[in-house]
């Protein structure tokens, strides 16, 4: 989409870039997306949680009608990785499609994910790969 | 409380209105359901919109249609649930009624994505995911439902060509309704043989966008169809850390919720529309609904049950609609109780009708009576 918000990236910073998570301080359950009230223990006592950067290939899709931003990049390789206590939908890069299989060991990388425009911002956050 | 009435009903041919401003569109729709319904005075009007803004530049639609129709001094409201807006606009106007502070009300659901290119269009689709955490990444629904279909066919070890059925049964639906977009009968080698969308899904599971306007009018006195139970749920679980992915949360609580209130089982439907956005959700809505077991709808069809899920062809054939689809959805089920042309009478006098915002983000499921 045309022209992205500043703020609105700027603030998600910490999920993009480090997969900061929130952890109920009573209870420890994980929410990634956060929470702002526990919806297991009822806390609103929470912290943040930094996912782990390996884990495993649950699902994924090779995306190939993509919105706008994503024009040059098709197809998007969509997939559904589990990071410790949560699932985490994202890309998968780097990868053959025809090779990845449910259950391999996947890892974080950092990315650029969308360039808005030729003024626009430059924006990052995580995507994975198969572990090598 | 009072019972609530489908007094009028109308709907437009989906498809490409370039002619048709938004307003116009749901304007002309409005007037003939009002028609319809003997011009009862209504003292608000409900609009379901999902892309007013982003494909028409325009807020506050329910205004410019009344100018439209100049219904001065009515009470507007928009109701926004993404495609499931129209579910939810039924819901709002139905419980406006109910509550005894309107004698009769309007709902009209309008939508017109043929305004902006097919990848803007999936620009405003993708506004239904979370737009922090999936949008963002590329995410849109369709990838959503493509990981649901492979965990379905999966676990329930279906093979592609049977979920492939689905789409053949809808065109076939469809082929004879005047007012779907796709009216022509497809083979299973037609839905193989698309190009693939996200695997495993292809063209032919995906319902087409298409402009459209649907209108009813409900009142607390005797009209077409009397409305026996309606409930809304959403489900909060994020879609990355759904326990299950082969069952719709909110479909299946909004029918559990809306059957209780009409005091009816699976059993009494005879007829129901659900919001197959893509085609695994149309299996997974009507298994929530329990027109089918779980995992069991797919052998059903393989075995050729008579299923009488989506005789409008749904949002495959008829179109996706977006807002608009929960109003059509009303109108289809309606007409089809009463056997109104283009629709055959069904055997029995209950409809269902399940209209769905996003990837199982919000349902609502509707019981009409005869």
């Amino acid at each position: 989409m045309e022209h992205e918000s500043v703020p609105l990236y700027w603030r998600n910073i910490p999920a993009y870039y480090r997969l900061v998570a929130k952890r109920c301080k009573k209870c420890g359950e994980v929410y990634y997306p956060p929470v702002v009230k526990c919806t297991k223990c009822g806390s609103a006592e929470l912290e943040d949680y930094q996912l782990p950067h390996e884990g495993e290939l649950v699902e994924f899709t090779v995306l190939r009608s993509v919105p706008t931003d994503f024009l040059k990049q098709k197809p998007l390789v969509i997939g559904l990785v589990k990071l410790g206590p949560v699932k985490v939908l994202g890309q998968i890069v780097d990868a053959m499609p025809e090779k990845l299989k449910p259950g391999q060991r996947m890892e974080v990388v950092f990315r650029r994910v969308v360039v808005d425009g030729k003024y626009g911002l430059v924006m990052y956050g995580y995507k994975f790969r198969p572990r090598p | 409380m009072q019972d609530v009435w489908i007094n009028g009903t109308a709907m437009a041919q989906t498809g490409r209105h370039y002619g048709l401003n938004a307003d116009e569109m749901a304007a002309r729709v409005l007037e003939e359901a009002l028609k319809d319904a003997g011009y009862p005075e209504i003292e608000a009007l409900f609009v379901a919109s999902a892309t007013a803004e982003q494909a028409d530049k325009q807020q506050m639609l329910g205004a410019y249609i009344a100018s439209r129709l100049g219904l001065d001094k009515i009470a507007t409201y928009r109701v926004e649930n993404a495609d499931g807006s129209g579910g939810a606009a039924l819901m709002a106007a139905a419980m406006a009624v109910r509550s005894g502070l309107y004698n009769c009300v309007g709902v009209v659901g309008v939508d017109k994505p043929n305004d902006v290119l097919s990848n803007q269009q999936q620009d405003i689709y993708s506004t239904a995911t979370d737009a922090v955490y999936e949008r963002y990444f590329g995410v849109t629904p369709a990838a959503q439902a493509a990981i649901m279909a492979k965990i379905y066919l999966a676990k329930y070890e279906y093979k592609y060509e049977d979920l492939a059925l689905w789409p053949v049964l809808m065109h076939k639906n469809g082929a004879s309704n005047p007012y779907a977009y796709m009216r022509k009968q497809a083979k299973v080698e037609d839905v193989l043989e698309s190009e693939l969308v996200s695997d495993p899904l292809r063209l032919y599971d995906v319902g087409p966008m298409a402009d459209g306007a649907a209108a009813v009018v409900l009142c607390n006195k005797k009209g077409a169809a009397k409305l026996l139970g309606m409930w809304t749920s959403t489900s909060a679980i994020p879609f990355n850390n759904r326990p299950d992915y082969d069952v719709l949360y909110s479909a299946r609580e909004a029918a559990e919720r809306a059957y209780r209130m009409a005091g009816i089982t699976p059993r009494d439907v005879a007829t129901a529309e659900v919001h197959d956005s893509y085609s695994i959700f149309g299996v997974l809505a009507a298994e929530a609904l329990g027109l089918a077991p779980r995992g069991g709808l797919l052998a059903a069809l393989k075995s050729g049950a008579d299923l009488k899920v989506n005789l409008s062809g749904g949002l495959k054939s008829r179109g996706n609609v977006m807002g608009a689809t929960g109003v059509y959805q009303a109108v289809e089920v309606v007409w089809q109780l009463m056997g109104k042309s283009p629709f055959k009478r069904v055997d029995g006098s209950i409809g269902v009708v399940h209209s769905m915002g996003g990837v199982d983000k919000v349902s609502t499921v509707m019981v009409l009576g005869l």
